[in-house]
């Protein structure tokens, strides 16, 4: 591995939208540069977990260090750091900003900008990166790269007389990135001298090193001998090996002042090697950490529940070691009259959630429940003290409170202006408030609003995305907390409170939201062998109720030698659908009724 | 497991197929017959690949039941029944007082026809009436009419009371659209005039691909509701019982002595040979489905000349597995012993020990609810209630053999 003078070290990585093209291109970046041989390529080398790859999205940032001789003969470091590019993960993208000079921004030169690359590139250029426009997917017919330019340059003011254009597909264009990245994105400061300070912009668990930390050194540097202090959560690591990710991981000595590593010291949890956290020598530590570093805090809840009681130590277990892996994850026992022993969860967002649970039924063989999202609201007590509550359920009876307070976000859309009044619509359903609406290009707009986050985390995305053909994006930050006159929302099934089914809802949105939620149930419950009440209440007032009648008849009318096999299929079918639900009582509620609060809006 | 001592025999042609029908046929047209008409040449040579299927065999001990089925077999002439039935005598040979049926359509043959081929052979009949409302037949796409069924009914019955056939069935479809419960009863009052002793009584199934399926796509197929449907079925269980029938299975009802050997054979767990394109053979209990168009037929048969399928092949064997043996056995009107089912699946008494009360505590649910009754070690569903929701207790079923681990499901050898 060529020896890296910080004058030849380059550091960058790629914004883009889910689908612009971002993985593509990276694996083309190490194709090219031959740090990956064309034999050995998995398609997207950068998305390592099957999940990721799956939903073709980058969750977890990862990083790769390429060897490049540019055109003026010399031999230079490349170190492309990946980016997570959905919302849930935007503190983890501030990270790996800092550690990057420069980044490509990748944008799909028929579809435009997008909100969540908008959010990006502002916040890189708050980091004084130096962005190198890319117009990627210029080979299809749809292209119009005029146009997008002209869309970059109104909307984020960058000058994109000499943006790229590109195919990521064909190999087009990347040599020219590559030279683009040597001239244009400037090298590292040179503080080798200064004392070390490395910053950890990712790190992973691996069952037999312990944790896997990525570091970029901002300044001095790291020897594979020194003992380290991670400065936020003050504990000090003899290292086991330190090297550089080519991608594989290769052993070095030593990595200095603008290089990009992982370092491995049997470190047990990630949450001891916090994304954000500044590394430092024992022996000569910085005065001062890195700027900027805050723990992940959740802002969605949930309960988790085994579909089989005797799975709870199981999912136990499983918590327990994804949280070595994952820093983000909160979790607290949570015991249920209607569920039984449980977990309430805490996520980033909604994706977190999704990938968390899906991890745990994947990687650990549970069955679980979900119960629908919630957020954490702020109660005010009759007695002047102050509750906060995560989940529905325990929301402290009206008599004992003051008031509830709940928390909001700032909310972007970014759209073509045809979609204007669709969206304003869905705002004012989501109890939205309307701040401004400014037109970026003639026909593109950004609509500012803050919203519950309550409504935000149900299926406002989905809807956006319906509601304008997939055209809006959106992006959004808490804050801070407002009062409302909100009310719990209980839901009676076979006369017994399914406490994992309550809700917080407005006062106003109550009744209607109580009505569709018992139809929902009642199409999403499967008919049993005797007739099901399903309400829905406030207090002990019934607003809502419907029944679930009785199945009577559910036969293979036919079953000879030839078509065993195949009544057998739809019995396990059946039996498969069973193992995903949940006795509550004497009924079986099935998975998807716990999230039917979130699809209340699906058939209008 | 002892060698199969039943054997099913496939003919696939029909004048045309019926708008609810979705099995192996090769319709020839109206006019078709097996004895120089239209289409008969597609006969014989089917039926010589048929021939030579038999003559592949392995050879065996006595058949005690023979089922020709299909399709339409009454196009077949009696001498071509009488050929294949030689052929299957001289393969494994037909135990005396061996039941031999053959399937037949109400609009395929007339008295002469009858009187032919039970000199062929055969001793039972089952009788592809449907129903008696010539409307419903119309809109099923069959081209007999009621006229023509009750005819068919009188002389058959009439064979059987003169002693030439032993017994016949009579197959109904219910759950038709637009049928009324009282429009159903009048069916059944009609299936009993004409003193049928077995009924087979099958709900409409809308199968992808048929004329049925494509009308229910249209919103063209008003079936009756599921709490009308179980009316329907429950009156027939009580009805037919008052008549003096009992339902041995969840779909077949019969007078004492006349429910179908052949029939029980599949919900026994023994195993049976099958012949024919479309047909499944299950002799040493793993199936064989032999391919369902005459091309593919033909091109398997040649294969099997120069390979005998190895589930055909193996003498003896492991019985069917478990869960099939539970499957089939519990739609029987007398159940399952789950020990003794266990048991003749190979399984040794610690498994049945270990595993088998893990069943029986996934079907409390259900024995408590009545759709199960347990008596000893036998459980069996009630009637009408569980046969009408058995699957409810199958799903259990599946639920606890997909808990076991890999080495208790396995087929074990003999």
């Amino acid at each position: 591995m060529t020896d890296a003078p910080v004058s030849r070290i380059r550091n960058f990585c790629i914004i883009a939208h889910i689908d612009h093209g971002k993985s593509t291109l990276a694996d083309r970046l190490l194709q090219d540069t031959g740090t990956v041989a064309n034999r050995d390529m998995q398609e997207q080398f950068l998305d390592n977990m099957d999940l990721e790859r799956e939903r073709g999205i980058t969750i977890k940032l990862q990083a790769a260090r390429m060897n490049y001789k540019a055109a003026d003969g010399e031999e230079y470091v490349l170190n492309l750091i990946d980016t997570p590019g959905h919302v849930d993960f935007s503190y983890e993208v501030s990270r790996s900003l800092q550690a990057c000079e420069g980044a490509l921004l990748v944008v799909d030169a028929s579809q435009g900008v997008e909100a969540q690359t908008l959010a990006n590139v502002y916040l890189a250029l708050e980091n004084d990166l130096e962005i190198i426009p890319v117009l990627n997917k210029i080979d299809l017919p749809g292209a119009d790269p005029d146009r997008i330019k002209e869309e970059i340059e109104a909307i984020i003011g960058l000058d994109c007389s000499n943006a790229i254009p590109c195919s990521a597909k064909t190999g087009m264009g990347v040599p020219e990135i590559l030279q683009a990245v040597v001239d244009r994105v400037p090298p590292p400061a040179d503080t080798v001298k200064e004392p070390t300070k490395a910053l950890i912009f990712d790190s992973y668990y691996d069952p037999y090193r312990g944790v896997i930390v990525y570091f970029r050194v901002m300044s001095g540097s790291i020897s594979r001998k020194d003992k380290v202090l991670l400065m936020a959560s003050k504990k000090t690591y003899e290292l086991d090996e330190i090297g550089i990710m080519a991608p594989d991981q290769k052993k070095m000595d030593e990595l200095h002042a603008g290089e990009v590593g992982y370092l491995a010291a049997s470190i047990k949890a990630v949450a001891d090697a916090r994304v954000g956290d500044t590394i430092t020598l024992v022996n000569e530590p910085a005065d001062a950490p890195l700027p900027g570093y805050t723990e992940a805090k959740p802002m969605v809840f949930c309960g988790l529940f085994p579909t089989e009681a005797d799975q709870y130590p199981d999912l136990r277990d499983a918590l327990d070691k994804l949280q070595l892996s994952d820093a983000a994850l909160k979790y607290e026992p949570e015991t249920s009259s209607a569920m039984g022993f449980g977990f309430r969860c805490g996520f980033l967002g909604l994706l977190h959630m999704e990938i968390v649970q899906e991890r745990l039924e994947r990687e650990y063989d549970l069955d679980l429940i979900v119960t629908a999202p919630s957020v954490i609201y702020k109660v005010n007590m009759i007695d002047g003290s102050e509750n906060m509550v995560d989940n529905p359920a325990t929301l402290p009876d009206p008599q004992k409170r003051e008031s509830i307070e709940e928390p909001y976000v700032r909310m972007e859309i970014y759209t073509p202006n045809d979609f204007n009044g669709a969206l304003m619509g869905l705002c004012q359903e989501r109890r939205g408030d309307y701040l401004d609406m400014k037109y970026i290009t003639t026909d593109r707009v950004t609509l500012i609003y803050e919203l519950p986050l309550a409504e935000v985390v149900t299926d406002f995305f989905d809807q956006m995305k319906t509601r304008t053909q997939g055209y809006a994006s959106m992006e959004y930050h808490l804050i801070g907390y407002r009062k409302n006159q909100l009310v719990r929302l209980d839901v009676l099934i076979n006369g017994e409170r399914a406490d994992a089914l309550t809700t917080i809802v407005h006062q106003d949105k109550a009744y209607n939201v109580g009505k569709a939620l018992v139809e929902k149930l009642k199409e999403l419950i499967p008919r049993q062998q005797f007739k099901i009440p399903i309400q829905a209440s406030i207090g002990s007032r019934i607003i809502a109720s419907t029944s679930i009648s009785a199945i009577r008849k559910d036969v293979l009318a036919k079953c000879y030698g030839g078509d065993i096999s195949r009544k057998k299929k739809l019995l396990k079918k059946q039996a498969k659908g069973k193992k995903r639900m949940k006795a509550m009582g004497k009924v079986d509620v099935p998975q998807e009724a716990f999230m039917a609060v979130l699809k209340l809006n699906q058939t209008p | 497991m002892s060698a199969p001592r039943s054997a099913y025999v496939h003919i696939p042609f029909c004048h045309r197929r019926c708008f609810y029908c979705d099995f192996a046929v090769v319709p020839l047209g109206d006019q078709a017959g097996g004895g120089g008409g239209p289409g008969s040449a597609s006969i014989d040579s089917y039926l010589e690949q048929l021939h030579a299927e038999i003559a592949l065999s392995p050879q065996g001990p006595p058949l005690a039941t023979v089922y020709i089925g299909g399709g339409t077999p009454s196009l077949l002439t009696s001498e071509q029944i009488h050929a294949l039935l030689k052929r299957l005598c001289r393969q494994f040979g037909v135990q005396a007082g061996a039941e031999i049926t053959l399937e037949m359509d109400p609009a395929s043959f007339d008295q002469h026809d009858l009187q032919a081929l039970i000199a062929a052979g055969i001793n039972r009949v089952s009788l592809g009436g449907q129903s008696f409302d010539d409307g419903v037949l119309e809109s099923l796409g069959r081209r007999h009419r009621s006229d023509a069924l009750m005819q068919c009914c009188r002389w058959i019955a009439q064979a059987c009371h003169e002693g030439e056939l032993r017994s016949w069935s009579l197959d109904l479809i219910r759950n038709l659209p637009n049928q009324t419960l009282e429009g159903w009863c009048e069916q059944l009052e009609q299936a009993l005039a004409v003193e049928a002793p077995h009924l087979s009584i099958y709900d409409l199934q809308v199968e992808p691909g048929t004329v049925f399926a494509w009308r229910q796509q249209r919103g063209e197929l008003p079936l009756p509701d599921d709490d009308l449907a179980a009316d329907l079925m429950a009156s027939t269980s009580q009805r037919l019982r008052r008549a003096g029938f009992c339902r041995y299975e969840i779909s077949n009802y019969a007078r004492p002595g006349h429910a179908s050997r052949h029939n029980r054979v599949y919900w026994s767990g023994a195993g049976w040979w099958g012949f024919g394109l479309g047909a499944t053979s299950a002799p040493w209990g793993e199936r064989l489905a032999r391919p369902r168009t005459r091309e593919a037929y033909g091109v398997w048969l040649t294969d099997q000349h120069q390979a005998v399928h190895r589930s055909l092949q193996r003498q003896s064997a492991a019985a069917l597995p478990l869960d099939d043996r539970l499957l089939v056995g519990l739609r029987r009107h007398e159940g399952v012993h789950l020990f003794d089912q266990a048991r003749a699946c190979g399984w040794d008494e610690r498994s049945c020990n270990r595993h088998l009360p893990a069943l029986e505590r996934r079907w409390t649910k259900a024995l408590q609810q009545r759709l199960l009754l347990q008596e000893g070690g036998r459980w069996r569903l009630s009637d009408p209630e569980g046969m009408a929701l058995s699957n409810q207790v199958l799903v259990e079923l599946m639920c606890w053999w997909e808990s076991l681990p890999a080495d208790v499901v396995r087929t074990p050898s003999p």
